[in-house]
């Protein structure tokens, strides 16, 4: 049954063809939001196939074995990150305690995936893209934790499962983490590379960042697990944030698919509404805004645990 | 085999990324292309995107006649592709040297140094004709 769960629902089979639905549902949102037409239903699908059956290329300079073994890396560690997050109901696949902490992890596997692809392929403009993955790296992901650990504290538990039992159990409180609703989703923007915070990839300046000398399917799998971490970013903050839960796995699941796509929706306006920001931009926003309100809502969260539980 | 081949095709053919290289044409032809990839016209529909790396690229459009100076850069560029590439001609330099040939810094039209898969003429071509151009090598690929 294990097996099941982390091969085919909800763990690499679902999380892949969701990933697929959620990458075009982006870009056609973005094409209209752009007055285009917008790319056809099948297109990362075509992509996806097309990439698979390219020659692979690898670069002299680059540690061939560390250059194959990164993508595949980082559709493991998405995957697994998924498992521990509450898909149908409130409790996850495999719950246990702290998974919360493990599920970040998991995903800071990404980014540092991600340094290291750049910084290995030897390219002058991966070297570069690698670096701005590691400066914006210090950017969001304080703020992604700390918005994260409000509702943590609130309800006792550093569970992502427990957290959503306490709050489809008392949805009212979720109103206190509205602001960290707001910082997780900029956040999480800033983790996905996209406009504004897309300086790590910007391809008016440094062609396609630390993906540069990928090609063929590596470069497939890189983007299969950008697609994943679009659909486990917003899945986690729907399952904190947002206290819609049926006891019915059913309903449960398409409240699910509900919350990742409304969600989707306002990370895609965002990114059609704004130009890019430079890197220092990225960081003061970060620490300046970000982390303050994050410690504020902090604050306010430990005041409701004193006075109302 | 028969099946796995019909796929691949198709996948081919649905997700051309093109990759635009300018061997020494007079920018008019450039500004088309851009052009045609803006929401007036709207390429991502056929599934095609401008990438900025040779790595990730299907397809090369070439703009003008090839010149001593960027030879050397478009053998290595289009060696930098991986399999399989096409190219792609686009304005009448690029097919055939145009006004340019027999200056003496200049090598001829793309197909003299490279295998050009598709012409399209033009001073410049428009983005219409670039479109056109562009659908009738994906229809000539699925044969």
């Amino acid at each position: 049954m294990a097996v099941l769960y982390i091969l085919i629902f909800p763990g690499f089979l679902f999380l892949a063809f969701y990933g697929t639905v959620v990458e075009f549902v982006d870009r056609k949102i973005y094409a209209r939001l752009q007055n285009r037409k917008g790319p056809p239903w099948f297109q990362p699908v075509a992509d996806f196939i097309k990439l698979l059956g390219k020659e692979t290329i690898v670069p002299t300079d680059a540690n061939a074995t560390l250059f194959k073994a990164l993508p595949i890396i980082t559709v493991a560690a998405v995957t697994t990150a998924f498992l521990s997050v509450p898909v149908w109901g409130t409790q996850a696949v495999m719950p246990f305690k702290g998974d919360m902490i493990v599920v970040l992890v998991l995903l800071l596997l990404l980014p540092l995936s991600f340094f290291a692809a750049g910084w290995n392929a030897s390219s002058m403009y991966s070297t570069i893209g690698a670096q701005r993955v590691l400066t914006q790296l210090f950017a969001y992901e304080v703020p992604l934790l700390m918005a994260l650990i409000g509702p943590a504290i609130l309800c006792g538990s550093w569970s992502l499962s427990d957290i959503a039992a306490f709050y489809a159990a008392k949805p009212l409180f979720a109103l206190l983490n509205l602001p960290g609703l707001v910082i997780w989703l900029l956040a999480a923007q800033g983790k996905l590379e996209r406009v504004p915070f897309d300086t790590p990839e910007a391809e008016t300046e440094i062609v396609a960042g630390a993906f540069t000398e990928y090609n063929g399917r590596h470069l497939a799998f890189f983007r299969l697990a950008v697609d994943m971490e679009l659909v486990v970013l917003p899945a986690i903050c729907g399952a904190v944030f947002i206290p819609l839960f049926s006891a019915n796995p059913f309903i449960g699941f398409v409240l699910f698919l509900l919350k990742t796509l409304v969600l989707l929706f306002l990370l895609t306006v965002l990114k059609a509404a704004m130009a890019r920001l430079r890197v220092e931009q990225m960081m003061r926003f970060s620490w300046m805004v970000l982390l303050p309100l994050a410690l504020v809502h902090l604050f306010i969260n430990l005041i409701a645990k004193g006075l109302l539980l | 085999m028969k099946l796995a081949d019909k796929i691949m095709t198709w996948a081919r053919v649905k997700s051309p990324w093109v990759l635009h290289f300018n061997s020494g044409a007079c920018n008019a032809c450039d500004i088309e292309i851009l052009d045609s990839l803006t929401p007036r016209f709207d390429l991502e529909r056929f599934g095609i995107v401008l990438k900025g790396t040779p790595r990730h690229a299907d397809v090369l459009l070439c703009t003008g006649p090839i010149t001593m100076q960027t030879e050397e850069r478009l053998l290595r560029i289009y060696e930098q592709m991986p399999e399989p590439k096409f190219v792609v001609a686009i304005g009448t330099c690029a097919c055939s040297g145009g006004v340019f040939n027999g200056c003496y810094c200049i090598k001829g039209g793309t197909d003299t140094k490279l295998p050009v898969s598709a012409y399209i003429p033009g001073c410049p071509a428009s983005p219409a004709a670039i479109i056109d151009g562009v659908v009738k090598l994906l229809g000539s690929l699925q044969e």
